[in-house]
């Protein structure tokens, strides 16, 4: 494209001279006789050089001519003129203009200073194209920074050695400031990586990969979290490194769960209300009969059994109203010892009237756990009841213990053990122990007793082991980690989330 | 003389509730806690009908009914199922009825005099 000069010449004939002679040399060339013309010239279009007297009228036009050339570097100025001219042109732009020359005008410095003023713009029209683009890298750069930390995702870059390159805010608050860490190291605290890893199956096809991890933050807390990794190339299109971005799905699975199991208990459930309600119903058919017929002993029978109903379905009720109520989860630290003594106290007068010795044993230092004492201590209450209830049906042995021995594990975890001398459970009985559909109580159970407790177990991120034999006891042996598993707030959802 | 109804469930509170229902509109009843004894009772009882539970303890209502059909004496005799479980009408396909618990009285008892009398 040729380039656009303005010729700034009073002397109209010169002026349509070196016009024509710049056009046979594929400038673009349109001639300013005067001072307006030159302002209106400049003002409604581009030009590449001005060339001649800036200086036609002092006042207005030089003026704009010398703001133009410093706001825009790809304006070139060649001044010709008098040598009187060219004095004063050089006092007013000095280096500003690309070249001083004067009349008569010499043809060739004429081009040579046109060449020379077309570099000079081209050059000048570079770097601004350069300056705009970092400027535009910059801004582009601090947008991404500012995504990069406010995402609410744990973000990590690695390279192909899967050490941590980089890290957003969130991550170095859960992980900790790791990068030239192993990411295998950091997120699972292995020492080698992960099998199936997502970030090296990405180094190795390109695509994007996700998986559901566990994760285990500074904190010790374990977080489930669904992770996608994408592939960073460089200008040649390889992959140099990945981003590993994990979005914590902990309390979304802890919900997801509560819901499936709560589906699942309402289910199993109904059926168990359904024949309480039949019974209900023959019970208050036994007593309408039995008045009409004045059959007492009917009657009798009949009002027990309605009351024994109406009991069970109420238990039930409020069972199921619990289990579905989300109570956040409320972790505190408690003295072991504490903890065992209130549990104990409740089950010791049960206990006494079924003539059944409790006994305890602590070790010396028992030391702290955190847990929900609601949850926990009913849980416990539980199985301790559980265990003096198999000593009550146990008519063969003339002495019933139930014991809690508490023992200090490695690794911050401690071990509660509840054994008894009761009637003890056959194979199918202990496997089914924690199931919704057990119940060993007949019409005294619900069946949702152990379930929830041992749920609560699993919760504090425990878990409990049986061993039982039928006609000689059971032993329940309950692992509790001193601190429990939750989710990236201070407290977990419902306990009875699995 | 009065119809014969076996009654066959393993919760006592039902049995006893039933046994009064249908003794008290004059069938001849007996009952059975489980499978086993109600094949028992049925071969000696001979019932004009059976009411039958599904889910029980040991062997399971389908089952007894499958044993109920090798019986020469027994396998013409018309079942009612009577169950808490949904889909229980899908138990027993050739019984005369299903019935869900809890049920209505004189339903039932519209059904049983359907089925025999």
């Amino acid at each position: 494209m040729a380039e656009t000069v303005l010729l700034m010449d009073s002397d109209r004939e010169h002026g349509e001279a070196i016009r024509t002679y710049l056009q046979r040399h594929q400038y673009d060339v349109t001639v300013a006789g005067d001072a307006q013309e030159i302002l209106t010239r400049l003002e409604h279009e581009k030009w590449n050089i001005l060339l001649g007297n800036p200086l036609i009228d002092e006042e207005a036009a030089a003026g704009r001519i010398a703001d133009l050339l410093k706001e825009d570097a790809t304006i070139q100025l060649i001044v010709f003129g008098t040598t009187a001219q060219v004095d004063r042109a050089m006092d007013r732009f000095a280096l500003d203009a690309a070249a001083y020359m004067d009349l008569p005008i010499n043809s060739r410095a004429l081009m040579l200073n046109m060449a020379r003023a077309k570099n000079i713009s081209l050059k000048n029209h570079k770097i601004d194209r350069y300056v705009q683009r970092l400027t535009d890298l910059h801004t582009a750069r601090n947008h991404f920074l500012q995504l990069f930390d406010s995402v609410p995702c744990f973000i990590s870059v690695q390279d192909r050695n899967l050490r941590i390159t980089a890290i957003n805010k969130w991550f170095k608050k859960h992980f900790g400031n790791y990068v030239g860490g192993y990411c295998y190291q950091i997120y699972k605290h292995r020492s080698s990586p992960c099998e199936n890893c997502p970030v090296i199956q990405t180094f190795e096809d390109g695509q994007v990969h996700s998986t559901e991890e566990v994760v285990t933050a500074v904190s010790g807390r374990q977080y489930h979290v669904l992770t996608y990794t994408a592939p960073i190339t460089d200008e040649k299109d390889e992959i140099t490194q990945v981003m590993e971005i994990s979005t914590n799905i902990t309390q979304i699975r802890q919900l997801q769960d509560h819901l499936t199991s709560l589906g699942l208990m309402l289910g199993s459930m109904s059926h168990g209300v359904k024949g309480m309600l039949t019974a209900l119903d023959g019970g208050i058919y036994q007593l309408e009969t039995g008045l009409q017929k004045q059959d007492e002993a009917r009657v009798s029978r009949a009002f027990d059994q309605v009351k024994t109903m109406a009991d069970k379905i109420r238990d039930m009720v409020l069972e199921i109203l619990n289990y579905a109520r989300s109570r956040q989860m409320q972790y505190a630290p408690v003295p072991v010892a504490d903890m065992v003594e209130h549990v104990m106290k409740s089950v010791r007068p049960a206990a006494s009237k079924h003539n059944v010795i409790c006994e305890v044993f602590l070790p010396e230092v028992p030391g702290i756990i955190e847990i929900d004492s609601v949850w926990m201590e009913s849980a416990l209450v539980n199985f301790l009841e559980n265990a003096v209830d198999a000593c009550a049906y146990d008519h063969e042995k003339p002495v019933h213990r139930v014991s809690l021995t508490v023992t200090v594990e490695p690794e911050e975890f401690i071990s509660i053990r509840i054994h008894d001398n009761g009637v003890g459970m056959d194979q199918e009985t202990r496997e089914k122990m924690f199931t919704l559909f057990f119940t060993s109580k007949g019409s005294r159970g619900t069946g949702l007793g152990l379930f929830i407790a041992h749920r609560v177990i699993q919760q504090h991120g425990g878990a409990v082991h049986v061993t039982s034999a039928l006609n000689q006891g059971t032993e329940l042996t309950i692992r509790l980690p001193r601190k429990p598993p939750g989710s990236v707030g201070e407290n977990g959802v419902s306990p009875l989330a699995p | 003389m009065s119809k014969k109804i076996l009654v066959i469930d393993d919760d006592p509170n039902i049995l006893d509730y039933l046994s009064a229902l249908l003794t008290d509109h004059g069938y001849d009843t007996q009952v059975a806690p489980d499978a086993v004894k109600g094949l028992e009772t049925a071969r000696r009882f001979l019932p004009d009908l059976i009411t039958l539970d599904i889910e029980m303890p040991g062997e399971w209502g389908p089952r007894f009914y499958r044993q109920m059909m090798q019986i020469k004496e027994l396998k013409n005799t018309p079942v009612i199922v009577i169950s808490g479980l949904s889909g229980n009408e899908h138990a027993i396909p050739k019984a005369v009825a299903a019935v869900k618990k809890p049920f209505d009285r004189e339903e039932l008892l519209r059904i049983v005099k359907e089925a025999v009398g």
